[in-house]
């Protein structure tokens, strides 16, 4: 027998803006975005390293986000599709070609066909179901990572050179630029998510996420829709893991191992169902898992256990504290 | 012969491994079936269970019985508090639930590489069970064939419990419509946290049990909780013999399958995980603990 489940509501970006909020919106995008571009000349080297971490661990969170937050789907096995990114960008750096963006690429394809290879077991489930079977596919793909030595180096993972701007250009060695770089590519992808969002599908999914049924009864092609948001999302997660393989010029199994699954199901909660909320999520939880982790003696996994509970138990005054934030920033606008 | 015997050898192995995964999967399948959740903390009640063995056993038979109650105990305990601490969330959405399992299992593992540091510990089976016998012209250790026995009869007694008791009876009717339940006085609270404790208690024996097999070191959480969580997949998420059924497959499959084929055994997993899902056709959230 079927339970019916109560998905969450959408409180995304969905409701008309008048053009004053609006564009205390972007002012405040644009002031987020000109301090991101200037940090490498203000904080020390550190400092630098833990945001380019985070930047990676965004893109992996707004993958997770599309199915969480936007599609009503608990996704566990985002990290899979970030993995095969990640190898694929690996092994075309091994093979001899070095240049970022088009790793970048080639990360995204291979991310979506895995994703489009395993959509239809994902979404034959929903809820705590789908939960289970994205949970299954990471650790399978983790495992087969581990045990695949011959393509993937095995648990001693792939070593790689710096990438490249494009064919011929110096490698990106200092860790500013590869800061700029990872940086560039996530304001790229967070712009095509943000298209995707106002898009159609970004709709659809919405509204799958709302009520199913419904949707089906419209006439939407429901299966179809979802498929296509998986791969999008499959997409996403594989772009991040050529991003992985340009900051950290190493991948290996832990990579998409469980504790990155469950931190980027965490910036996605975070999130509270948005995009920049998922961004902010990654920040907070490298921040608490390294920064402050790093200050109390290794005890990381323990401050991101208490993140994890407070997210839970928090999460309805997270859905409002967005709409507040959100709104302040228009009232601002008008005045 | 000797090649033979190997295979035998190995595939005893499996089933000793088949079984210890099959009494940690039926817990996680306690708790999936009758509250929904996904208890992403489960791999670290067996863990807990684990390192309990490592305190108190040290090859003493008593030792051995001390730490086996004391696991019935914990496990009592741990299931009833994450009970506790699920509470506030009931009739909220999946994520959160999986959330504060996720941070439970966080903060435990910190604990644990706290206290008992992040080197695996060797766990010794009591000294009368230490020993071994001849099974197919190989030393095959007695604590392994005594393992099998004991999960064999902790799965009989589980099925029982389920299908015969009063106790089983109640937590059917919970399971397969909560209103109507309450309606007949049944107390659901009491029963989910009963179910919570019953699958807490059924992980932390495992780890008890198991820990002479597969002991306590960091990692084991997640390990145990990812096979476990193949078998609930595999296994229907209904019936016990249909956990069974997949605990020893995933038991031989990571056993036989890897001295067979060492690379191709996680791909034999993934594809019977994919031939059930494709087969199966489209499913919800499946409540546990139906018909056997």
């Amino acid at each position: 027998m079927t339970t019916t489940t109560v998905t969450p509501v959408n409180d995304a970006p969905t409701a008309p803006y008048s053009p004053a909020s609006r564009r205390s919106v972007h002012v405040a995008v644009a002031a987020v975005i000109l301090t991101a571009v200037a940090l490498p000349g203000v904080v020390d080297a550190y400092t630098i390293s833990l945001a380019t971490t985070a930047l990676v661990l965004a893109v992996l969170a707004m993958s997770t986000q599309l199915l969480v937050g936007v599609a009503g789907l608990p996704a566990f096995g985002q990290v899979a599709y970030f993995g095969v990114g990640a190898y694929t960008a690996a092994l075309l750096a091994q093979g001899g070609t070095t240049t970022g963006p088009f790793h970048l690429a080639a990360a995204a394809v291979t991310g979506a066909i895995a994703a489009a290879v395993t959509a239809p077991l994902a979404l034959r489930t929903r809820a705590t179901g789908f939960l289970m079977v994205t949970f299954a596919i990471q650790s399978l793909a983790a495992t087969a990572a581990a045990r695949w030595t011959r393509v993937t180096g095995g648990d001693e993972g792939l070593h790689t050179s710096a990438v490249t701007l494009w064919a011929g250009a110096a490698p990106l060695t200092n860790a500013g630029h590869v800061y700029l770089y990872v940086l560039a590519c996530v304001l790229a992808l967070g712009t095509v998510v943000a298209l995707l969002l106002r898009s159609r599908l970004g709709l659809v999914l919405r509204g799958c996420a709302d009520h199913e049924p419904r949707m089906a009864a419209l006439g939407h092609r429901v299966g179809a829709e979802l498929t296509t948001g998986y791969v999008a999302a499959g997409a996403l997660a594989g772009a991040g893991g050529a991003l992985l393989v340009a900051v950290n010029r190493y991948v290996s199994p832990a990579d998409m191992g469980f504790d990155v699954a469950a931190v980027a199901l965490l910036a996605a909660a975070i999130g509270a169902g948005t995009m920049t909320g998922a961004v902010a999520g990654a920040f907070a939880v490298v921040a608490a898992r390294d920064w402050l982790g790093g200050t109390t003696g290794g005890h990381g996994p323990a401050l991101l256990g208490l993140l994890f509970l407070t997210v839970a138990y928090g999460r309805p005054h997270l859905t409002p504290l967005t709409r507040w934030a959100r709104s302040a920033l228009a009232s601002k606008g008008k005045t | 012969m000797g090649q033979t015997g190997m295979y035998v050898v190995t595939a005893i192995d499996g089933v000793a491994f088949g079984l210890l995964l099959f009494v940690v999967a039926a817990g996680l399948m306690l708790i999936f079936g009758v509250m929904g959740i996904l208890n992403l903390a489960h791999g670290t009640l067996y863990l807990a269970g684990a390192y309990l063995a490592y305190l108190l056993t040290n090859g003493n038979l008593w030792g051995f019985g001390l730490a086996l109650a004391a696991g019935v105990a914990l496990g009592t305990a741990g299931g009833a508090a994450l009970s506790a601490v699920l509470r506030p969330l009931t009739g909220r959405d999946h994520l959160d639930q999986a959330l504060v399992t996720l941070g439970v299992a966080f903060l435990a593992a910190d604990g644990f590489t706290t206290v008992f540091d992040a080197a695996p510990l060797p766990v010794t089976a009591p000294r009368p069970l230490d020993g071994s016998i001849d099974v197919a012209g190989h030393g095959y250790p007695v604590y392994r064939l005594t393992f099998i026995v004991v999960a064999a009869a902790i799965g009989a007694g589980l099925h029982l419990v389920i299908r015969r008791s009063t106790a089983g009876v109640l937590l059917r009717a919970t399971v397969s419509d909560p209103p109507m339940a309450a309606a007949t006085g049944i107390n659901a609270g009491r029963v989910r946290t009963a179910a919570m404790a019953g699958g807490g208690v059924l992980a932390v024996t495992a780890g008890v049990l198991g820990a002479p097999l597969l002991g306590p070191a960091p990692g084991v959480d997640t390990t145990v909780l990812v096979l476990s969580l193949i078998v609930v997949v595999l296994g229907g998420a209904g019936s016990t013999g249909g956990t069974l059924a997949a605990a020893l497959l995933v038991g031989q499959v990571q056993t036989v399958g890897v001295l067979l084929a060492p690379a191709a055994a996680p791909f034999a997993l993934f594809s019977a995980l994919l031939i059930v899902l494709v087969v199966r056709g489209r499913t919800g959230d499946v409540p546990a603990v139906r018909a056997a």
